[in-house]
């Protein structure tokens, strides 16, 4: 038991669903098995509201099964930025700064989301330099992505 | 942009409601846990030492270990090397007449004590004639006499069986700490599992928070023991008393409790200097000058820099609640007043802010009857 971190660590089903996303990819299994120690699980139903535009951003969320929609603009006149599928990510702007969501996300259909807290990030950030590096540098690479989207003309706001 | 005044509660501030309810909770608190005081100590050292071992134990996660196996070796380590260094500064400590029981060593520093008070007495006599005319020496030492005679046969037994009374309490500090290592990350998931999902982030955040305010707290006042020892241990030890580290150390501990813990401290190093040099008087003046000074450095320089950064309380709230505190529970509330308005303040704080945000109130009762919906949806009569 002592000499447990010798051998490979094998991953649970939900760890190796988040070993597959995009921000974690490059982690190594023992630490997704970290990092996943540091996420909460949420359950939402179709149509519930994840968070709101202008809401304090405290966290990002990776999509676990289900799918969700991002929405912009007044309540009457909402108008669809993006559709998320199992794998992806969204509110990673929060996990960066302070700023307010720039966007709403709502449940489409019944979903299991992963939730990493902004100020356990922050922490990792400070005391794991590899992993904060690791998924730092997948959510640069994330955002790149989506201003190269941006300025090709698809007006697309994929992450708040 | 929905709900998009409601939703953003950051910059707002507590209102007088929410303060009064903050102050209300936390005396409320503090009368509940002057009851419960053999948990109180032991919960303290617990927290001190889980926050001590915090750092370590996730060096040890990030190699692999599990958080079962990390929090036990850390543990084991940690308090291994404390009960070393404690045989150690025991084995070091040269009190006079060692080997001595605990009744006959009390009763000597009493004896001790006093002397140097009568000596001190005949000293000022000596120089004030108008205190000579006052008879002070014969009333201070009548005053002594109804007090200390047969102190040491009366009280002393007494005060030893109450503190060993209050060992075995204090033996669930280290299982407390363990068992805060182990499972403190399951318990924050299990306490925000309960949360409904309108309030999910803001809870994340309370909690954060609360453990925030708390580590800061406890790592300062640790800061602050170990400033106070070596400064107090350094200056003992320059006059000449014996068992400078260890009173220093104990001195240190004691300042925990605001006002009355400090005296206590000074008396006893008084009492220990005058004891061990009963023909000089002047280290026991020594020791109550060295006393004084790393008291002034500590209020002046050490508790900015670590307790009085961790709170964030305003100065006068801060004064105001320590007599509050001292009024409603004695020493335990001086010691307990600070920490506990820290984390309530924080936890009424965010609390309010959530009650009174109408968007969050209408998510919930949305994803309420959302839930309702889908548990009925195939019950239709």
């Amino acid at each position: 038991m002592i000499f447990g971190f010798l051998k490979s660590p094998s991953l649970s089903p939900r760890q190796r669903r988040l070993h597959n996303t995009v921000l974690f990819r490059t982690l190594k299994p023992l630490e997704v098995k970290f990092v996943d120690g540091l996420m909460h699980e949420r359950r939402y139903l179709p149509d519930e509201i994840i968070f709101d535009e202008g809401e304090e951003g405290q966290a990002l969320y990776l999509v676990m099964n289900g799918r969700v929609r991002i929405n912009r603009g007044a309540p009457d006149s909402l108008h669809l930025v993006n559709e998320l599928e199992p794998g992806s990510f969204f509110g990673d702007l929060a996990l960066l700064d302070n700023s307010p969501r720039s966007a709403q996300a709502r449940a489409l259909e019944g979903c299991e989301l992963a939730v990493f807290f902004r100020d356990d990030f922050l922490a990792l950030m400070e005391t794991d330099a590899v992993i904060g590096y690791k998924i730092s540098l997948a959510l640069a690479r994330h955002i790149g992505q989506r201003l190269r989207f941006q300025l090709d003309g698809h007006a697309q706001l994929e992450a708040m | 942009m929905i709900g998009h005044d409601a939703a953003v509660i950051r910059a707002e501030r507590a209102g007088p409601v929410v303060w009064s309810g903050i102050i209300g909770v936390t005396c409320l608190m503090l009368v509940l846990l002057e009851h419960m005081l053999w948990l109180v100590l032991p919960f303290i050292f617990g927290t001190v030492t889980y926050y001590m071992l915090l750092g370590p134990m996730r060096e040890l996660l990030r190699f692999g270990f599990t958080r079962n196996v990390s929090a036990t070796l850390v543990s084991i380590v940690f308090f291994s090397v404390m009960a070393l260094v404690l045989m150690a500064v025991l084995s070091w400590s040269t009190a006079p007449g060692d080997g001595g029981n605990w009744h006959e060593i009390g009763g000597r520093y009493l004896d001790g004590g006093v002397a140097f008070v009568r000596n001190t007495m005949g000293l000022l006599e000596a120089k004030f004639p108008l205190l000579a005319e006052m008879h002070l020496t014969r009333l201070v030492n009548r005053r002594f006499a109804a007090f200390t005679d047969n102190f040491a046969q009366r009280h002393l037994t007494t005060i030893v069986v109450t503190a060993a009374g209050w060992l075995p309490s204090l033996l669930l500090a280290p299982f407390l700490a363990y068992f805060f290592l182990r499972d403190s990350l399951r318990f924050k998931k299990f306490l925000a599992r309960a949360v409904p999902n309108a309030y999910f982030e803001r809870t994340l955040y309370l909690l954060h928070q609360v453990d925030q305010t708390a580590r800061r707290y406890f790592e300062g006042l640790l800061k602050l023991t170990i400033l106070d020892t070596i400064v107090l241990a350094f200056g003992l030890w320059v006059i000449g008393v014996s068992s400078p580290l260890l009173l220093g150390f104990i001195s240190a501990l004691l300042a925990w409790v605001p006002f009355v813990g400090s005296v206590v401290g000074c008396v006893m190093v008084v009492v220990v200097a005058a004891t061990d040099a009963p023909a000089n008087p002047l280290v026991a003046y020594g020791a109550i000058v060295v006393f004084i000074l790393a008291r002034l450095l500590d209020d002046f320089v050490f508790m900015p820099l670590t307790l009085g950064r961790s709170l964030q309380i305003h100065p006068l709230v801060t004064v105001l609640m320590i007599f509050v505190g001292g009024a409603l529970s004695g020493v335990v509330g001086l010691m307990l007043v600070l920490p506990l308005l820290g984390v309530v303040m924080v936890i009424g704080e965010t609390l309010g802010l959530l009650m009174t945000n109408p968007r969050l109130r209408a998510r919930h009762r949305y994803a309420k009857a959302l839930r309702e919906k889908q548990a009925s949806a195939d019950l239709k009569v």
